[in-house]
């Protein structure tokens, strides 16, 4: 029989996802659908939905069901539903109730001001006018810091909230061992010569690109029961319900590159979607860190979808859809183009390898920011002195540079990191994933991805937010987090002599 | 609501009644997307949230607090005629009407209906009555649970019907209905030999879509806050200020897409044209269902029907289907699209038959709550009735019994409200006409604005803060009279 008041428990903590779920819509809509004259209530609309969710989640209820689960929980298996919910719950509930209403409100308000004035500011290229919000947006994450016990680091903080246990030393140390190896890597590409892609540069309908993407997505597992699929400028995936599942990509008239973000989105949707139903309604039903989450996107993008087999399969199809732009360039052309490894200026266009120095950069500067080694007026210098550094290139304006991404105003410092990260552990799974399912390639080749798909469920999807992120690695892979495999696929697929 | 204010309780008040509007606006999306957007397998999860978000709302309306500061305001003095007068008369209305309701139920209802029309949805594609009737059972035995909750009532349907239209009570209905339903069986009568025949088509999809864009354009559609979708079964949804969704279902084989999108204008722009000082307020809506559907039928009927309207659309919408509509003329177009034909679905009825199909609806709901029809025998009953009153054989359910949605939500007691819309049109366009002078020479020439202007003044931007009843008062003179409607229906089919 079930404990009553784990039953109380699951009624509350399934309210409070319910909230969730509906802000999560209102979000989607709005990227979606809404019509522009919208936007002022819908702002109201969702702040009112996030604050009730929160505040009936931190209301005192819950903590004190907590405490009384205490001991259901320890005469729990570890791996049971039972003590899964409570652990994860106290871990949230925990961290939530540290931080005071007001501060939490006064923290996404100047993240939408934030927000609104980065967009103008990148297209006027004027670093000047986000400064004083970014400013703003640090110093509200010093007063967050300061709600929780000292940290080894003020960073471990807000890394905590998108990779959970994660400490700022250990991503330092597999950043520094990226760095080593990816540095003269890069050097080494570019002095084999440069690959020709400019084929992948031409008009390309974008009805045609949706129809094709659709055709791969449903040989991953998509199906229009339970998915759908939308444009928008910036693509994201989100879930507003149980077996609903969102994506969005922006299918540009100029280039191929909607197709890999497109996969890369389906693995963020394919990790929801695959989670136990048993968990639906509850704070376990979904992926468990930002880390594992961009491990799963980065699989079906890069590990899938950038892999020769996978184009062995699609090339021919790819080709009859674009004849004219592609009639005369042949597959093993069209791999290396697609695979081709250049520095460049914008980290979401960067190829496999440089993406990687992208995101050092980032969790570097950040780190310098929040610890005032680095003041935000200077920022853009440094920003463009190790973009230099790194991959050799210089940064025309701040459009190009610090402005490009929309993190830092929308206060997600401690965020970039798990980028990388995830390539690091997409390899590692992956590479289990061989051992035990054989060559991959060969089915990949005959266009089948549903054993890939069905054993990432079984060892990973399935499992949600029961672990914490470095036990899920542990069960998946057998060991910790470890750069020396995505270190080895990445000489082994792109080094000169590789290709 | 932007209004100053040196009362503490009353600011109180509306940063909950702000904080309602919020979670309702949420729940509108919530329908919106389900209807439009949402994959098939997410319907139980909606389900789920939409319960939980109605409970949420439902909680903060009954809560102590607003008890408490209603009973502070009533004190307070304020002017009943002032805009705080009426949000403190319509919350307390409000208020009182959900304190009844337990919040348990208030969930149940809201659950009962996401997982109802999604059933509803199946059975109508299958025309399986059966795989729907259990969920009809459901909503039937919700709905006197609900009705128990108000057991001072002389009517068990007068609880239903007070929910959408303040004021109107049953007795009343029937009276209206009784008077109406004798003329409009005569009506029917008189043309049953008529023989106009159906539009031919085929009309292409897109170039209905094209001329629905050009009649909306007329009217003062405004992409910057308007969207307009496709669905089985037109709506209309306003989920915030500035946001105002039409939706449409357009078959190549006839019009009706035009008009639907018409009708649902009407609703859409009595929304839109509210004062926008009353956004997240409960005077942020319109007053009631019927004075809504007044303005749909306004649009669709007496504007989308109109002589004048065509002279003007004619000559834009003959060129689109060249094939279809290039052998015929104007006047043959009008009298197509207006003339009397009995058929099975509401939807589609013209402006004599839709009463009937409406008068069908009242009977049977009431028989069901009462328990005189059993819900195995409704098909059957249905089908016999349809058989004497419009003379209609109907083939299966999809095209009977199953065709509406509304009682798979719960959406007992609207339907009434349709038809007094009709009534209601009429005495208001009279009044417009006293005023305006000529529409359908306006209309002729394509000029709409005067009328939308007129109307907003009179009737939109007011949005909630008139009970219906004060509100036509205001407009018109006069209560609900049947009179200008049969005269209207005499003068244009008779």
């Amino acid at each position: 029989m079930t404990d009553p008041k784990l039953e109380q428990l699951e009624g509350l903590l399934a309210e409070t996802q319910d909230l969730t779920n509906a802000a999560t819509l209102l979000f989607w809509d709005e990227r979606v659908m809404m019509p522009p004259g919208g936007a002022a209530a819908r702002a109201e609309a969702i702040a009112t939905v996030t604050r009730v969710a929160q505040e009936r989640f931190t209301a005192g209820e819950i903590g004190g069901l907590l405490e009384n689960l205490r001991g259901l929980e320890e005469s729990s298996d570890y791996d049971s539903f039972e003590a899964s919910l409570i652990r994860v719950t106290r871990r949230d509930y925990d961290k939530a109730t540290r931080v005071p209403p007001e501060l939490v409100g006064e923290m996404s308000r100047a993240s939408a001001l934030a927000l609104a004035a980065w967009g103008p500011a990148r297209e006027e290229s004027n670093f000047e006018a986000l400064r004083p919000h970014l400013e703003k947006n640090l110093e509200l994450r010093h007063r967050y810091v300061e709600c929780f016990d000292p940290p080894d680091e003020t960073y471990d903080v807000l890394l905590d909230n998108f990779e959970p246990n994660m400490k700022t030393a250990e991503v330092r140390l597999i950043f520094e061992e990226l760095r080593d190896e990816l540095v003269p890597l890069i050097e080494e590409i570019g002095d084999a010569g440069e690959i020709d892609d400019s084929f992948l540069h031409a008009e390309f309908d974008q009805e045609a690109q949706r129809a094709f993407s659709l055709d791969v997505l449903r040989r991953f597992g998509y199906n229009e029961d339970e998915w759908r699929l939308d444009q928008t400028p910036h693509p994201f995936m989100n879930t507003p319900g149980h077996r609903d599942i969102r994506l969005t990509t922006n299918f540009r008239p100029d280039d191929l590159s909607s197709l890999f973000g497109t996969m890369h989105e389906f693995g963020h949707g394919v990790y929801e979607w695959g989670v136990d139903s048993s968990l639906a309604r509850t704070p376990l039903h979904s992926g468990v860190s930002l880390g594992l989450h961009e491990s799963q996107s980065r699989t079906w993008e890069n590990l899938v979808g950038r892999s020769r087999s996978f184009w062995r399969y699609f090339y021919p199809r790819l080709q009859e859809t674009f004849a004219p732009q592609l009639g005369s360039v042949d597959e093993e052309a069209f791999y290396r183009a697609v695979n081709k490894v250049q520095p460049s200026l914008i980290r979401i266009d960067a190829d496999e390898v440089t993406y990687n120095l992208h995101i050092i950069l980032r969790f570097e500067l950040e780190q310098d920011l929040i610890d005032g080694r680095l003041v935000v007026a200077d920022l853009p210098e440094a920003w463009n002195a190790k973009m230099h550094d790194y991959l050799g290139v210089d940064v025309p304006d701040d459009a190009h540079g610090v402005l490009q991404d929309m993190h830092w105003a929308g206060g997600g410092f401690g965020y970039f990191p798990t980028y990388a990260l995830g390539n690091v552990i997409s390899v590692q799974i992956w590479d289990r994933a061989k051992e035990d399912l054989g060559d991959l390639d060969e089915r990949f080749e005959q266009g089948e991805f549903g054993e890939l798909r069905e054993w990432l469920r079984e060892h990973l999807y399935r499992l949600g937010r029961k672990f914490t992120p470095q036990e899920t690695i542990e069960r998946v892979t057998g060991s910790p987090i470890d750069a020396k495999p995505y270190l080895g696929y990445l000489r082994e697929k792109l080094a000169p002599q590789a290709v | 609501m932007t209004v100053a204010t040196e009362s503490p309780q009353l600011e109180r008040l509306q940063a909950v009644l702000a904080e309602i509007a919020d979670l309702y606006h949420a729940q509108q999306i919530l329908e919106w997307d389900a209807r439009v957007s949402m994959p098939h397998a997410g319907a139980k999860a909606r389900a789920d949230v939409a319960s939980t978000i109605t409970q949420l709302a439902h909680g903060r309306l009954v809560s102590d607090e607003v008890g408490n500061l209603l009973a502070d305001l009533d004190g307070a003095g304020h002017d009943p005629d002032s805009t705080e007068g009426a949000l403190i008369r319509i919350t307390r209305r409000e208020w009182e009407r959900a304190s009844r309701i337990p919040s348990e139920l208030a969930g149940e209802m809201a659950q009962a209906s996401g997982v109802g029309v999604a059933a509803w949805d199946e059975a109508k594609a299958a025309s399986n009555f059966e795989s729907f009737r259990p969920h009809l059972e459901r909503q039937l035995e919700l709905k006197r649970r609900y009705i128990a909750c108000f057991p001072e009532t002389d009517d068990p349907y007068d609880v239903l019907l007070d929910e959408y239209e303040e004021g109107v009570t049953t007795a009343q209905v029937e009276e209206i209905f009784g008077r109406l339903k004798g003329e409009l069986v005569q009506l029917v009568e008189r043309h049953r030999a008529d023989s106009v025949a159906d539009l031919p088509g085929p009309f292409p999809v897109e170039r209905q879509n094209e001329a629905g864009r050009l009649v909306l354009a007329a009217f003062g559609y405004d992409p910057e806050s308007w969207r307009l979708d496709e669905t089985p079964h037109p709506f209309a949804a306003k989920p915030g200020a500035g946001d105002i969704r039409l939706t449409t279902h357009t078959d190549e084989r006839d019009l009706t897409s035009l008009f639907s999108t018409m009708h649902e204008f009407g609703h859409g722009v009595y929304e839109f044209d509210i004062d926008p000082a009353f956004a997240r307020t409960p005077l942020g809506r319109g007053t009631s269902s019927a004075i809504h559907e007044s303005q749909s039928r306004t649009w669709e009927n007496l504007v989308g029907r109109s002589r004048g309207f065509w002279i003007w659309f004619y000559p834009q919408l003959q060129p689109l289907f060249p094939d279809a509509l290039g052998g015929i003329d104007e006047v043959s177009f009008v009298h197509s699209v207006s003339a009397v034909r009995p058929g099975l679905i509401r939807g589609d009825a013209d402006e004599v038959t839709y009463g009937l199909h409406i008068i069908l609806r009242f009977e049977l709901e009431r028989e069901l709550l009462a328990g005189t029809v059993e819900v195995s025998d409704l098909p059957e009953v249905w089908n016999a009735r349809m058989k004497e009153s419009l003379g209609v054989d109907v083939p299966d359910d999809a095209h009977g019994v199953l065709q509406d949605m509304h009682w798979s939500t719960g959406l007992f007691g609207y339907f009434p409200t349709y038809q007094l819309g009709n009534v209601i049109s009429v005495q208001i366009w009279d009044r417009a006409r006293a005023e305006l002078g000529d529409l359908e020479e306006q209309f002729a020439r394509g000029e709409f604005t005067p009328l939308r202007a007129w109307l907003s003044e009179q009737i939109y931007r007011h949005g909630s803060r008139y009970a219906p009843a004060d509100l036509l008062r205001r407009v018109t003179g006069s209560g609900i009279d049947l009179e200008p409607y049969l005269k209207y229906l005499h003068a244009k089919f008779a």
